[in-house]
């Protein structure tokens, strides 16, 4: 018989590196004609980072996204960067990414401020223009700044910067110290079929609230959540790496490597927490790593819930599954006094 | 039809070795590229009016590519006169090389290079402990440890160079588990006099004191195995010199920086002469964070003067890459009667298979990590990473997270069906909230996990069921 239960699990998850130093760089240049070109050490893994970089730069600069190209993923060419990893691109990059973005920014306003009349303090670059804060009627496109500067007073609008995340490394007797910028948090809910026959367990949906600060692309956020929830059901249910007696891998490939496929993902149903993180760049945090932190304890709390049995070793196969549950059974029927 | 019925029946019953060489011989360069391309402007309009840049729901600059199928992974990249290398696997988990002969591989036509261990400058690399060689000389220590590597003009032909390789192994003792590894009679992967390799403490309050006031303690065990990153690209790169003796390296990395310091270690050549490009990558999770074979692809591609381009299958990527650290951890919770966590003792121990790799940063967010989203006020945290003759692990997305999430939500459930509390109450009363202090003694902000809680369960409808 199926047995339907729920299950909720929490996390925190930390954004860069361990107490160590893991900057990033960048450069911003604004061309003539009030376009921009990033250059980012970074490498796109698949997640979007470089959209999400764009977004930032774009934000920074007055632009669109569109008006942005991203050069990243080469030692010649781009700035130092610790990569993609740790969750750490969209804070870490981000902010050096804004931060280049506004220096270039700055470069215009001195431009833009010659060009208006006012000090450079009283300008915003918005909706591709420089204006007079409070008084947008009185602008000038980013375009005839930018080629002023280029071409006329001889200023070319280019900013580079380093960020590295505030931090203070962990004492090796206590532990003491503070080895992050920034954290974020998440719930997640299973709801589960568990068959007490067979151990299968089927998860029916997911619901996925994340903490990532501002979410500067909320259709890449959620995206990262769908592919967070995938891993975290491989790692509930199926993944798990044999080794023979001899230290060799039984199961060393796609064929009993028994990995989820489309059919056995679930209905997620992502939420985005509000938020808004003084130290990153406008507010945003991270999602990448985190998505996939609290599936796993979210299916086996559901399990218990389900057919009251606890899962202490992962994965959840059906044949751990219904051991436990013969166990249980097992354990009930000695109880009832002969 | 009747023709493909045939087909289909003789697949049926042909014998996988066949197959698979069938898939091989068949196996064509990437070619046709659609006749014509829909260039008109193609963007989500509000990308291109929009300044409001961030929280705008913008199509991703490389979306057009992958939707059409241009994207230009490293597969797709081939330079003139490439030769392609193949890595010989030891095997074994655990043996010392007597002697290695290359004759016959050298002697294959096709094959333009060879190279041993014993040639590379420095043959070590790592990211924190530098223990990991790129061939194995003369000390095997896991069975994916490559001995040696042939470059030659097809992928074929350096696999059967490999084949034609003979290696004379000396059997060693070895350690294939991470209990057994803490054990002092246990066979010493990197010699010494222990296994553990690395070590993490994290002390905050008196946890004595605060199981001595806990109304109730609670202790369990949990185990999480190691998985595979499984990317649906295998790790792949292309090494190239010029004339000046300038190397660029194409490869299918995360972390180009890195990349090119460690190649500059192993090569014993100038950063400045040295091109990292790392090319869109197809997956990563973790796995990508390093060089792998690099290094090794350079020296062939110096030997044979053409560029050469190495490219894992999908078995090397379980067995020669990395994969997630299997945790073995001990919980000991005392609660106060109305659900207040007084006192956490974690202890765990990370099976790190044959090699550091990130198996440091992984214990220490695992160890910063384990008490949960919860304030404890009395903590005492000791992991431990252990080497065995099994897979290296390494870094791997969530970095010891999942596992350590694994182990405190479960408990937390069981606590509250103990206390006979709401699992979602027992949560509230211990969450951070802004200025919180973990046991690393750091005070947080911009802690939201009691609006992530919220927020999942009126989504889900927690509180209309049952």
């Amino acid at each position: 018989m199926k047995h339907r239960g729920r299950g909720l699990a929490s996390m925190w998850y930390p954004v860069g590196f361990t107490g160590y130093a893991n900057p990033s760089g960048a450069v911003v240049k604004v061309n003539e004609d009030g376009t921009a070109v990033v250059l980012t050490g970074t490498v796109e893994t698949g997640q979007g980072s470089l959209g999400v970089l764009g977004q930032i730069a774009a934000e920074a600069l007055g632009l669109a996204p569109n008006d942005i190209h991203i050069i990243s993923g080469d030692t010649d060419t781009c700035p130092m960067d610790t990569g993609a990893i740790a969750s750490r691109t969209t804070y870490i990059t981000g902010n050096a990414v804004r931060i280049a973005a506004e220096k270039a920014r700055d470069i215009l306003f001195e431009v833009a401020a010659e060009m208006l009349g006012v000090k450079p303090n009283m300008l915003e670059a918005k909706d591709h223009k420089i204006q007079v804060q409070s008084f947008p009627s009185r602008n000038v496109a980013i375009a005839d700044v930018s080629s002023r500067a280029h071409n006329g007073i001889g200023t070319p609008p280019i900013g580079s910067a380093t960020w590295n995340p505030p931090m203070v490394p962990m004492d090796p007797e206590t532990g003491q110290g503070k080895p992050f910028g920034t954290y974020v948090y998440a719930t997640q809910i299973a709801e589960v079929d568990v068959d007490d026959e067979t151990g299968e367990v089927e998860v029916l949906r997911v619901t996925a609230s994340h903490d990532c600060g501002t979410a500067i692309n909320p259709m890449l956020v959620e995206g990262q959540i769908d592919g967070g929830v995938y891993m975290g059901l491989g790692f509930a249910l199926y993944e798990e790496i044999l080794f023979d007696k001899a230290g060799k891998q039984i199961n060393c490939n796609l064929t009993n490597y028994i990995m989820p496929t489309t059919l056995d993902m679930p209905a997620i149903d992502e939420d985005i927490v509000e938020n808004y993180d003084h130290t990153g760049p406008f507010g945003a945090k991270a999602v990448g790593e985190p998505s996939l932190v609290p599936t796993a304890p979210a299916i086996t709390n559901a399990i218990y819930d389900a057919v009251g049995v606890r899962i202490t070793a992962l994965p959840a196969t059906a044949e751990r599954v219904l051991a436990a549950i013969k166990a249980k059974r097992a354990r009930e029927q000695k109880q009832i006094p002969a | 039809m009747a023709e493909d019925l045939d087909v289909l029946d003789k697949t049926r019953i042909a014998p996988v070795d066949s197959l698979r060489r069938a898939d091989e011989d068949l196996r064509l360069p990437v070619v046709a590229r659609p006749s014509t391309l829909p260039l008109e402007p193609p963007l989500v309009p509000q990308v291109g009016e929009q300044t409001h840049a961030v929280g705008l729901r913008a199509q991703r600059p490389d979306s057009r590519d992958h939707g059409l199928g241009l994207t230009r992974y490293i597969d797709d990249i081939a330079l003139p006169g490439m030769l392609y290398a193949r890595i010989k696997r030891a095997g074994v988990a655990s043996a010392r090389i007597k002697s290695i002969d290359i004759s016959a591989a050298e002697a294959m036509p096709g094959v333009m290079a060879v190279l041993l261990g014993r040639e590379i400058p420095t043959n070590l690399f790592g990211t924190s402990i530098v223990d990991q060689p790129l061939l194995a000389d003369p000390i095997v220590r896991q069975a994916g440890d490559g001995v040696a590597a042939v470059a030659a003009v097809t992928e074929q032909i350096a696999q059967a160079a490999c084949d034609a390789i003979k290696v004379e192994y000396e059997p060693l003792p070895g350690v294939y588990d991470a209990i057994e590894a803490l054990k002092p009679e246990s066979h010493k992967v990197h010699g010494g006099d222990t296994n553990v390799y690395a070590k993490k403490v994290i002390r905050q309050g008196d946890v004595e004191r605060g199981f001595a006031e806990s109304y109730r303690i609670y202790e369990d065990e949990y185990y999480t195995p190691g998985i595979e990153h499984a990317p649906m690209e295998p790790f792949t790169s292309i090494a190239d010199w010029d004339s000046n003796g300038r190397l660029t390296v194409y490869a299918s990395i995360g972390r180009i920086t890195l990349a090119r310091v460690d190649l500059s270690k192993t090569l014993h050549v100038p950063i400045s002469r040295i091109r990292v490009i790392g090319t869109i990558v197809g997956g990563n999770f973790g796995g990508k964070n390093e060089i792998r074979h690099e290094p090794v692809l350079a020296l062939l591609a110096k030997k044979a003067g053409r560029p050469v381009k190495g490219r894992f299958t999908r078995v090397e990527e379980f067995v020669a890459s990395t994969i997630r650290h299997a945790f073995f951890m001990k919980y000991k919770t005392g609660v106060s009667k109305d659900g207040k966590i007084l006192a956490r003792q974690i202890r765990m121990i990370l099976d790190g298979g044959a090699y550091c790799s990130f198996s440091e940063t992984t214990l220490g967010k695992a160890c910063i990590l384990s008490t949960g989203p919860y304030h404890v006020p009395n903590s005492f945290i000791e992991g431990y990473v252990v080497y065995t003759n099994k897979t290296t692990a390494g870094s791997m997305r969530g970095f010891g997270a999942p596992q350590v999430c694994f182990a405190y939500e479960s408990q937390m459930d069981d606590i509250a069906r103990d206390l006979k509390i709401d699992p979602l109450e027992l949560r509230m009363k211990n969450f951070f909230r802004d200025g919180s202090m973990t046991a690393t003694g750091q005070v947080l902000h911009s802690v939201k996990v009691i609006e992530s809680m919220q927020n999942a369960v009126k989504k889900f409808g927690w509180e209309t069921q049952s």
